[in-house]
C-alpha cells in the first residue's frame, strides 16, 4: 500500500539535497536562464571545432565564435540587444582555405554591409585570417530572430554557422515585446538544427567533391548545438567546450514562461510541450494582434508547436496543477496552503494505490513520489536525479523519430521543464 | 513468409517458459484493477452514466494485417472485458492488442480510473519492456499520470498501473505509450481518447446568447453560441508504419531508428480500401485487432466532426476532401479556437496541414452537397499507397446519403 509522504520531512531532505547538490554541483542546478552576450558591438569569428553527440560520437563543425574566444561555438553566441540600438557585427574567416568565404545574414533586419568581397546574398569575410566585414544594423523591432551564413547556406548552416538574436523590448526586460500581455517570469531559448553526418565526415576528411546537400538526410537533432540528454546539463561545462548553452527550464508553479523557439536548420519540428497548453504569441518576431498596439489579442493555446525553418516562435507557458482532482502536495486537512495552491483540491486525496516498487520500473527523474516536493523509497541504483521532487514535463518534437541521435535512442530534441516546489532557489 | 516462419518458431519456443515464469512470479499480485465501487464501466467510443469511469487496457504485442495482405507486427493495447478476475488477465490477455487502441469517450468532469497492464511482449521475449499510458493534451497533467517514464513508474511486464483522470477541458485528444516513444509509436501503441463539453447537457431550450440549446445538441466546446454544433463524430487519426521497422523487430534484429521511414500511411490503423472495410479486420489467430474503419457518412444537412489527429513519428500529413465545401477549424490541441479576447480565431481550409502530434477539430456543413460517394485523401501523394502498391494508404470515403 502506498504511503503518504510527509511534506515537511520532506522540506528538511530538500535542504539536505541543496546543500548535497552544491558540494557536488550535480545536474540540478543547472542555470535556467537564456545565456548571451549583451552590448552594441559584436566581433566575431568563423572557426572549425568539434562538438559531441549524445551517442557518444564527435563532428567537425564550422562555428561563429567571439574574437576574443579561442574557439568556434554551436551555435553561435546568442546575441541579446536592446531595441533601438544601432548593432555593428564584425567577422573574421580562419576556416580552411577550401571552406570558401564566409558571411552573415540577418532575417528581419535592415542590414548595411561593408568590407571584405561582395558575395550573392552579402558581403563575405575570404578565408585569410584578416580581413573583416561589418554589418551594421537597428535593432528596431523586440523579437526572436536569428543569424546565419549567407554564404553556401545549404553547407554552411549545416555546418554550424547559426546562432540566434534576442531584441528586447523597450518596454523591460521581462516583456517579449512592447505590451503588458507579453510579460514572464523566466525565458528559455529552443534553436532547433539538425544534422547530416556524412557531410561532416566529408569535409572533416578534406573530400570536398564528396559533400553532396542534395541528398541531405538528418539522422541527429539539437537545441542549442546539444542532444538529449547533453542540454539538461549547465551552461559552459569543460567537457562540452564547443557547446556552450544548455537547454534546461525550471520554473516554479504559477509563474508565467516565455519560450523562444527558432528553426535554424532545414526541417520543420512539432515541438510538443508536456504538462499544460503555451499560447503562441508572436512569430518572426511580431505579436499575434489584431490591429497596431494590441499585444499579442490573438494568441491561441495549444500543446504542440511546428516550427519551420528560418522561422521564430514566441510561446508563454504556465502550470498550475489546478483542476487535476486531487492534493499535489499531498495536504491534509488543517495543511498551510501552498503559493498559488488550488483550495478546490486542497487536502484531496491521491486517488489510486500505487503498486509495490518490485513490479515498476522507476525513471530516472522520479523522485519516489507521486507529490510536488515529495520523496520516497528509490530501488538502488537508482541515479536520483531529482532532489527536489520536482515535476519533470518532456518538451520534445513530435516527430518521435527525431528523439534519437543517429540511430541511438535516447537523444534528439527532447529536454524538460522542470516545476519545482515553491522555495526551491532556481539560477 | 520467411519471416512469419521464424517469427512462429520463436513463439514456439519461448511461449511456453515465459507464460510459466510470469505466472510463477505470482500473477494475481501483481496484476491489480483498481475501480472504486459504484463506478461505469466504459465501453470503447462510447460516454459513460455516472461520475465515475473505468477502464483496463493492457499493453503488449499482437499482429495485423496491412491494406496489401503484408502482415505486420505491432505493440498496442487492448481491452480487458470487464469483470475479469486479475488472475485471467495475463493467460488470456496475450497477443490481444489492437491497432488502434480501444477508444476512450468522456464527459467532461467526470473521473477515469485507467488501469494498465503489461501483459508483455510473447513474441520478444527477449525484451523486458515497461508501458504507460500519455494522456496528449492534458492540461495541468502531474507526471505521475501523465506516463513519461523518465519522471514515473511505468509497470514491468506482468504488472499494472492505474492512471487517474479528471478532464475539466472538453475536446479532441489522443494517447499513447511513451516508453522508448519513438519505438513504442511507430510500432503502433496510440488511441483516441475524446472529452463531450458539459454544454451538451444544458437543459432543453437553454438560451446560449441567442443561440437556443436543445437537447441531444452535440458540441465540440463550450462555445456558448452553438457555433461547434454537430451531429455526427469521426476519428480521423493519421499513423503509419515503417514496414521495415516492424519486420526487423519480429525477426529480432537491430531497430533501424535513423532510417526510419513509413511505408503504409493510415486512417484509423487501416490503409485504403481497408479503410471502408465496414467490419473488423482478423489477424492471423481470427482476433479483431483492427476494429475501427474510417467510413464517414452523414444524412444531407448534417454537420459532420472529424476529430483529426496526426500521431506518425515521421510525417507531416496533409488531408482533404472532394466534397467542395471547406473545411471548419474549430478547434486545435483541445481548445476552442478563440483569442483570450474572445475573438474567433476559427478558418474555413480544403487542405489541412497536420504535423506529428498536433490535433484538430474539423467541422464539414454538408448542406450544400449533393447525395453521393465521396473522399477524403492525403495530397501527400505519395502517401496514398500501401507500400508497392498504389491507390492505397490515407484515404477513406465519405458516403452522402
Amino acid at each position: 500500500m502506498f504511503k503518504r509522504i510527509d511534506i515537511g520531512r520532506c522540506r528538511t531532505l530538500l535542504a539536505a539535497a541543496v546543500v548535497f547538490s552544491m558540494v557536488l554541483g550535480v545536474t540540478v542546478s543547472a542555470s535556467a536562464t537564456i545565456q548571451g552576450i549583451t552590448g552594441t558591438t559584436f566581433n566575431l569569428v568563423a572557426r572549425t571545432g568539434n562538438i559531441s553527440t549524445s551517442d557518444g560520437d564527435s563532428f567537425l563543425m564550422w562555428g561563429y565564435g567571439l574574437a576574443t574566444a579561442a574557439s568556434m561555438q554551436y551555435p553561435g553566441p546568442t546575441l541579446i540587444l536592446q531595441q533601438g540600438q544601432t548593432i555593428t557585427v564584425t567577422l573574421r574567416n580562419e576556416l580552411p582555405a577550401a571552406a570558401g568565404n564566409v558571411s552573415i545574414v540577418f532575417p528581419g533586419q535592415i542590414v548595411t554591409a561593408s568590407g571584405g568581397v561582395q558575395g550573392l546574398l552579402t558581403r563575405e569575410a575570404p578565408p585569410d585570417l584578416t580581413t573583416t566585414v561589418t554589418y551594421t544594423f537597428v535593432a528596431s523591432e523586440p523579437g526572436t530572430y536569428l543569424y546565419h551564413s549567407g554564404t553556401r547556406p545549404d553547407l554552411q548552416v549545416e555546418m554550424g554557422l547559426v546562432g540566434a538574436i534576442i531584441v528586447r523590448p523597450s518596454l523591460g526586460a521581462s516583456y517579449a515585446y512592447n505590451h503588458a500581455n507579453t510579460q514572464f517570469d523566466r525565458e528559455f531559448l529552443y534553436l532547433l538544427t539538425e544534422m547530416d553526418p556524412r557531410i561532416h565526415r566529408s569535409v572533416a576528411l578534406g573530400m570536398y567533391n564528396q559533400v553532396d546537400t542534395s541528398n541531405y538526410y538528418a539522422t541527429n537533432w539539437f537545441i542549442n548545438g546539444r542532444n538529449f540528454p547533453d542540454v539538461m546539463l549547465d551552461n559552459n561545462i569543460p567537457w562540452l567546450p564547443n557547446q556552450p548553452y544548455n537547454c534546461q527550464p525550471r520554473m516554479h508553479p504559477g509563474e508565467t514562461v516565455l519560450v523562444r523557439l527558432i528553426g535554424a536548420g532545414r526541417d520543420p519540428h512539432p515541438m510538443h510541450l508536456h504538462g499544460a497548453d503555451f499560447a503562441a504569441i508572436a512569430v518572426d518576431g511580431r505579436t499575434l494582434e489584431s490591429a497596431p498596439g494590441q499585444g499579442a489579442d490573438l494568441q491561441w493555446e495549444a500543446n504542440t508547436i511546428r516550427v519551420l525553418p528560418g522561422q521564430t516562435v514566441d510561446v508563454t507557458w504556465t502550470w498550475t496543477g489546478q483542476g487535476l482532482g486531487w492534493d499535489i502536495y499531498g495536504h491534509v486537512a488543517g495543511d498551510p496552503l501552498e503559493p498559488g495552491e488550488d483550495p478546490t483540491d486542497h487536502a484531496k486525496p491521491f486517488p489510486v494505490i500505487i503498486p509495490p516498487r518490485d513490479v515498476l520500473t522507476f525513471g530516472q527523474f522520479y523522485s519516489g513520489s507521486p507529490f510536488l516536493g515529495g520523496a520516497g523509497e528509490l530501488p538502488s541504483g537508482h541515479p536520483g536525479l531529482n532532489a527536489f521532487g520536482g515535476f519533470f514535463y518532456m518538451w520534445h518534437s513530435h516527430t518521435e523519430k527525431e528523439l534519437t541521435s543517429n540511430d541511438i535512442w535516447p537523444g534528439g530534441l527532447v529536454s524538460f521543464m522542470i516545476v519545482e516546489p515553491p522555495g526551491v532557489p532556481i539560477p | 513468409m520467411r519471416l512469419k516462419a521464424r517469427g512462429k518458431w520463436i513463439c514456439l519456443v519461448w511461449i511456453v517458459p515465459v507464460l510459466l515464469l510470469l505466472l510463477g512470479a505470482g500473477t494475481a499480485r501483481a496484476v491489480l484493477t483498481q475501480c472504486p465501487a459504484g463506478a461505469t464501466w466504459l465501453t470503447p467510443g462510447e460516454p459513460g452514466a455516472g461520475d465515475v469511469v473505468c477502464m483496463h487496457i493492457t499493453g503488449g504485442d499482437g499482429f495485423t494485417y496491412m491494406a496489401d495482405g503484408h502482415e505486420q507486427y505491432i505493440f498496442s493495447f487492448g481491452r480487458v472485458a470487464p469483470g475479469t478476475p486479475d488472475a485471467q488477465v495475463l493467460t488470456d490477455y496475450t497477443l490481444k492488442a489492437t491497432f488502434p487502441a480501444p477508444t476512450i469517450v468522456m464527459k467532461e468532469g467526470q473521473e477515469l480510473y485507467l488501469t494498465l497492464t503489461n501483459v508483455g511482449m510473447v513474441m520478444r521475449p527477449d525484451l523486458f519492456d515497461p508501458h504507460s499510458v500519455h494522456w496528449h493534451g492534458f492540461k495541468n497533467a502531474a507526471p505521475i499520470f501523465d506516463g513519461l517514464p523518465e519522471p514515473s513508474p511505468t509497470p514491468n511486464m506482468g504488472a499494472s498501473i492505474t492512471y487517474y483522470y479528471k478532464p475539466i477541458h472538453p475536446g479532441t485528444y489522443f494517447y499513447h505509450c511513451h516508453v522508448e516513444a519513438a519505438e513504442h509509436m511507430q510500432m503502433g501503441m496510440i488511441g483516441n481518447v475524446w472529452v463531450l463539453p458539459a454544454q451538451d447537457d444544458l437543459p432543453n431550450l437553454t438560451n446560449l446568447n441567442g443561440f437556443i440549446h436543445t437537447t441531444g445538441n452535440k458540441y465540440v466546446y463550450n462555445d456558448g453560441d452553438g457555433s461547434t454544433l454537430y451531429d455526427r463524430s469521426f476519428a480521423i487519426q493519421l499513423t503509419g508504419f515503417d514496414s521495415n521497422f516492424h519486420d526487423a523487430h519480429i525477426a529480432v534484429q537491430p531497430l533501424p531508428f535513423a532510417a526510419m521511414k513509413d511505408t503504409y500511411p493510415m486512417i484509423n490503423g487501416r490503409g485504403y480500401p481497408a479503410t471502408i472495410n465496414p467490419g473488423s479486420i482478423l489477424n492471423r489467430d481470427n482476433f479483431a485487432a483492427q476494429p475501427m474503419n474510417a467510413v464517414i457518412s452523414a444524412n444531407r444537412g448534417q454537420k459532420i466532426l472529424l476529430r483529426v489527429s496526426n500521431i506518425s513519428t515521421t510525417d507531416f500529413f496533409s488531408i482533404t476532401t472532394t466534397l467542395g465545401i471547406p473545411m471548419k477549424v474549430v478547434g486545435t490541441g483541445a481548445q476552442l479556437l478563440r483569442s483570450p479576447t474572445g475573438q474567433d480565431l476559427t478558418y474555413d481550409t480544403y487542405v489541412l496541414n497536420t504535423a506529428g502530434g498536433e490535433h484538430y477539430d474539423v467541422i464539414l456543413d454538408t448542406a450544400s452537397v449533393p447525395q453521393g460517394t465521396y473522399f477524403l485523401y492525403t495530397t501527400n501523394l505519395r502517401f496514398l499507397s500501401n507500400n508497392q502498391e498504389e491507390r492505397g494508404g490515407l484515404m477513406t470515403e465519405i458516403v452522402i446519403n
